[in-house]
């Protein structure tokens, strides 16, 4: 799969910062009990996504069509389950209360940043140079760093195994039987192939990476080096910025009559 | 016999558990797809999510892989773009943390049934310790709440004890596990010597 992109500032951020800053931002997240203020923040992480990623906009917009499903789905549990006291709807067992709307509203929201903002991480971020630089910054051993990096190179075979097992099961007419039991068989019938290839590919690999001396806890030289940039903190101040203007339009200008979503 | 993990033991947990994460990311539209229904019949596949730890356990059978597979297998799912962004990769942690836990407890000398069946119950717990922050759990019905975990028990028991352990067990019909099992542990030791 060839997909092309522009190399956008975000690029340039250093990856292991990335990963924390983000870090930190989902616990913020978490502790955000506002409608409001999630609303604001929503906004601060979709300028990110939608723009300084450097992918074109309608894949963009391909990518937030899942979003939006899950934006639906985590909601509507809560909108008609929920617990509140001002009833809007009621319909046999499903109770949609103000207080269970806004809170579900909330939640939406609040799984759409957490989508958005991952999303941002891995349209932003070569897995390899993370992986570099988990290693430099943050002192992650090197043979687990190289173990992920090799197991992420296996992947696209392991997709191929995939395909050819299907195509085998269908030359040999393995699904070709109805009912449960054979339903089950079909089940386990493909990941037991697909493991037991992954592990002796992977043991192969292992015994030449040791050979090669990568398990070495040794001082060791490294191919890439990442440091850190202005834009690191470009990438931090934007998030201070951003928070503390949405914080005070959430104060000044609120948009729903509401303070704290919790029962 | 040393316990530590070595490059090997990393890399094929590593191998399995991205392996499951490509599981994972097929199953979270499948996940969401059934969550609009409402009552949670979501909920019964959630177990899938703690499984790669309790399978890579049972094949590997040292400390540290479980907490190693279940962050592999979020890190996998988040690398392709996980439609629940940053949020599998904490769950991962936490619920490979606590697999490893209760493993732990049982001295990491047991792979049966009940031991696999529990650990993932604990990571079930530590999934739920999450949602309770991140979800409000708390602020559904009663009845719907107890509707939720015990759904979410009961798929956890199905897919991380049952299904691992029909998985591994089959897995060892094909013999790929002696490889795993004793190179790490008796030959490597006697070569050593």
């Amino acid at each position: 799969m060839n997909i092309s992109f522009e190399e956008s500032w975000l690029h340039k951020v250093n990856p292991a910062l990335k990963l924390i800053t983000l870090t930190f931002l989902f616990v913020f997240v978490v502790m955000i009990h506002h409608l409001n203020d999630m609303i604001t923040f929503t906004f601060t992480v979709s300028i990110l996504f939608f723009f300084c990623t450097g992918h074109s906009y309608k894949r963009i917009l391909l990518f937030l069509i899942p979003f939006l499903l899950v934006f639906f789905s985590t909601a509507v549990s809560m909108i008609l389950f929920g617990k509140g006291e001002t009833t809007l709807f009621k319909l046999g067992i499903v109770n949609v209360t103000e207080e269970s709307l806004f809170r579900g509203l909330h939640l939406g929201f609040r799984a759409l940043v957490f989508a958005m903002m991952g999303m941002t991480f891995v349209l932003t971020t070569k897995p390899v140079l993370l992986f570099y630089s988990l290693m430099q910054q943050l002192k992650l051993q090197p043979k687990y760093a190289y173990s992920f990096m090799a197991a992420i190179r296996l992947m696209p075979i392991m997709f191929e195994e995939l395909q050819t097992i299907l195509d085998a099961q269908k030359v040999r007419g393995v699904h070709s039987q109805k009912g449960i039991r054979s339903l089950l068989k079909d089940i386990k019938s493909l990941p037991i192939p697909l493991l037991s290839q992954s592990i002796r590919r992977a043991f192969r690999i292992a015994v030449a990476m040791e050979a090669k001396r990568f398990n070495s806890t040794n001082e060791r030289t490294y191919y890439y080096h990442l440091g850190f940039s202005i834009f690191d903190l470009l990438f931090i101040g934007y998030f201070i910025l951003m928070i503390s203007l949405g914080y005070l339009f959430a104060t000044e200008f609120p948009l729903f009559p509401v303070t704290d979503v919790r029962y | 016999m040393s316990n530590r993990l070595k490059l090997t033991d990393i890399l094929v947990t590593i191998v399995i558990s991205i392996g499951f994460g490509i599981l994972y990311k097929i199953w979270g539209p499948l996940y969401y797809a059934v969550k609009p229904l409402g009552i949670h019949i979501d909920q019964l596949i959630y177990g899938m999510w703690f499984m790669a730890a309790t399978v890579a356990f049972l094949i590997i059978r040292k400390p540290g892989v479980a907490l190693l597979a279940e962050v592999a297998a979020s890190s996998g799912e988040f690398l392709m773009g996980s439609e629940f962004g940053l949020e599998v990769l904490l769950y991962g942690i936490i619920q490979g943390l606590f697999a490893e836990l209760l493993l732990m407890a049982f001295r990491y000398k047991r792979y049966d049934l009940l031991a696999v069946s529990m650990a993932g119950i604990s990571s079930c717990i530590g999934s739920l310790i999450l949602d309770f922050y991140k979800g409000y759990i708390g602020d559904l019905s009663t009845w719907n709440l107890i509707l939720y975990m015990a759904f979410r028990f009961i798929g956890t028991i199905l897919f991380t004890g049952v299904l691992a352990i029909s998985i591994v067990k089959a897995l060892e019909a094909t013999g790929v596990t002696n490889l795993v099992r004793s190179s790490s542990q008796k030959d490597f030791n006697s070569l050593d010597q």
